[in-house]
């Protein structure tokens, strides 16, 4: 359990800066997740941290003390990758074990913080089986295994779940979650999956473009963005924004409003538009309208509607859920 | 389609056999020979087989000279052998993780290895002054130097086929880089290293002109050199020739029919990601 404090934390390749000056603070116990689009630097900025890529400059902080230039076995971090890294000469055993063994830990606690590890991820069948042999989310355990064996104060995870198919995604998600939960340690974990953002996080950092954009709870991010990207960015669908002279009708540069605070009835409304396409989900129905007035606006109604491609509808804002934002992001 | 594999399998057959397997039954067929029937020359079979004889004369010839030559040999590649190994993976290791400029002139100079032909003369010259000229050791670094080359640049493509997040794994679980190459990195390379030994080790102990070049004397003499004893000396003891080259070409024979399944393994499986 510890803090981690970054300040004004630069990277340069080069002449290319991908990381503008990161300012963060992750509460010691926090499970903070960062998102972003694809090459905003989420993870060079976990590298950073576990001390695998070196910050142009800038400070980073672990538990109050400053390990900007400590080696990253010395950091008190523990790294989960996205491919794993297991080593596919080790059996389970000794992949947890490596770290320890590296460290001339004796043999016998060696082997009961291995079992004690193994245990917690219930991957005692597999303790002397290789790599190879396992499937891919028993791997992810043998990897997280890896991790908890070093007793770090920070877990870094890097897109630990994108190699893994929905079902098993989303049991993974449950299972660090709850070993969050019992091992109340600080994890920071990168994904640009939002789904995994929303269910797991404490904190969201949303990145954009080698900066941060936004950073709080996840209902603050949903009910609150502050600004059009983090909109576009949370939630699913995702919001529709205008700009340009639709947003300065509105007397804004960008308009923002949620599929789901969208209200469409046949009848009366304040934009009118016809339905292009309708995505009928069980629950709910996604449905795609062209509405002269703005464009192509993307609402979310009763899964038992009854609309039609082709019907024409009535859409208003629910009162309070529109978004206006200033000069566009 | 079946038929055409046929054909071509009975023709590849065919060539591998007038090539590889007939001089070998021609060798064997006169080292059983008696001295006056071998220097014929021809196939037909031995009238009187002495095998024990010739081979007792091979070895005792010139005061067991086979015999220092195989400790010889086998001192020059076994020493050269394992600094190929060492040396290639540590080098190929290095210069495939950490491109930098440096990395990549010292690379240039590898492929320059295997591009320009080795000066035999000056070599000499340079072997006399630092002393090592007429010595085994001499001859090893001599053999590593040559072989480096190839070497470097087996390990180097297939490490580039190990994930680089296992080193960065490894660092984090608090390997130094040494570590990072002994406990991860080394033993991932067993396929390449397989070739690499058996590869070299043929080469090397199958050489002639090297240490003809390199370590002349008569206490220096290498497998390959022994051929000379029945060549020079006793013209007309062709049935000894040949037994001296069935013995010196058995060692890498047997090699290859053990390892040569690894030896294919190691070649092409570090392509693929080149
Ligand atoms: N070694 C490098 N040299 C130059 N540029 C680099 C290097 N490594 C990363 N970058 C650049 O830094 C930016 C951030 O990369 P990073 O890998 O952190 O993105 P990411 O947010 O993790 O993306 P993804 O979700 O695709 O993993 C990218 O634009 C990338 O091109
Ligand atoms: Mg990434």
């Amino acid at each position: 359990m510890s803090r981690v404090e970054l300040k004004q934390l630069r990277k340069s390749y080069g002449a290319v800066e991908v990381m503008k000056g990161i300012d963060l603070v992750v509460e010691p116990g926090e499970f903070c997740v960062f998102v972003g689009p694809s090459g905003c630097g989420k993870s060079t900025l976990l590298r950073m941290i576990a001390g695998l890529e070196e910050q142009t400059s800038g400070q980073i902080e672990i538990a109050g003390r400053d390990v900007s230039f400590d080696e990253p076995s010395k950091r008190g971090i523990a790294m989960v990758f996205q491919s794993y890294a297991l080593y596919p000469h080790l059996s389970v055993r000794d992949n947890i074990g490596f770290g320890l063994s590296l460290a001339r830990r004796p043999k016998a606690e060696i082997r009961q913080k291995v079992d004690a590890v193994g245990e917690i991820l219930q991957l005692g069948p597999f303790m002397d089986r290789k790599p190879k042999a396992l499937s891919g989310g028993q791997r992810q355990r043998v990897a997280i295994g890896r991790a908890i064996v070093r007793d770090p104060q920070v877990f870094l995870f890097d897109e630990p779940l994108s190699n893994l198919d929905a079902a098993l995604r989303s049991q993974m998600r449950l299972e660090l979650t709850e070993l969050h939960a019992r091992l109340g340690a600080t994890m920071i974990y990168v994904t640009h999956d939002q789904v995994e953002a929303m269910t797991m996080a404490d904190k969201i950092v949303v990145m954009n473009a080698g900066r941060i954009e936004q950073v709080g709870t996840p209902m603050e991010l949903y009910q609150r963005p502050a600004t059009p990207f983090v909109a576009g960015f949370i939630g699913s669908p995702r919001m529709n924004l205008f700009d340009g002279d639709v947003a300065r009708r509105m007397g804004c540069d960008v308009y923002g409003i949620r599929p789901e605070h969208l209200l469409i009835s046949e009848s009366d409304g304040r934009w009118t538009g016809q339905v292009r396409h309708v995505e009928r989900l069980g629950a709910d129905t996604i449905l795609h309208l062209d509405v002269p007035e703005l464009g192509a606006l993307v609402a979310r109604t009763d899964g038992n509607c009854s609309f039609h491609p082709g019907q024409v509808v009535q859409a208003s804002p629910q009162p309070d859920m529109e978004f206006f934002y200033a000069a566009p992001g | 389609m079946k038929r055409r594999q046929y054909v071509i399998g009975a023709v590849s057959f065919a060539v591998a056999f007038v090539i590889f397997v007939i001089p070998f039954i021609f060798v064997v067929i006169n080292a059983m020979k008696s001295a006056a029937e071998s220097a014929r020359l021809d196939f037909r079979l031995p009238q009187k087989w002495q095998f024990w004889q010739n081979l007792t004369d091979v070895v005792q010839a010139r005061d067991y000279m086979l015999l220092l030559a195989y400790f010889n040999s086998t001192v020059i590649t076994v020493g050269a052998v394992t600094l190929l190994v060492i040396f290639g993976a540590l080098v190929g290791y290095v210069l495939q993780r950490r491109p930098s400029r440096f990395s990549s002139f010292v690379y240039a100079f590898v492929l320059t290895g295997l591009m320009i032909p080795p000066a035999v003369v000056p070599t000499i010259w340079v072997l006399q002054e630092i002393n090592l000229f007429k010595t085994l050791h001499g001859m090893i670094l001599i053999q590593v130097a040559y072989g480096l080359g190839f070497t470097v640049l087996l390990y180097r493509a297939f490490i580039a086929s190990i994930p680089r997040d296992l080193d960065e794994a490894a660092i984090v679980d608090g390997a130094r880089p040494l570590q990072v190459f002994f406990r991860v990195i080394l033993p991932l390379l067993e396929p390449v290293t397989v070739t690499v030994i058996v590869v070299q080790s043929i080469a090397i102990f199958n050489d002639f002109t090297h240490p003809l070049y390199y370590l002349p004397g008569r206490e220096n003499v290498t497998v390959q050199l022994t051929l000379y004893n029945f060549q020079s000396q006793f013209v007309s003891q062709m049935n000894l020739l040949f037994m001296n080259i069935l013995l010196v070409t058995i060692p890498p024979l047997i090699v290859f029919i053990f390892f040569n399944r690894q030896i294919v393994a190691g070649m092409t499986s570090g392509a693929v990601k080149g």
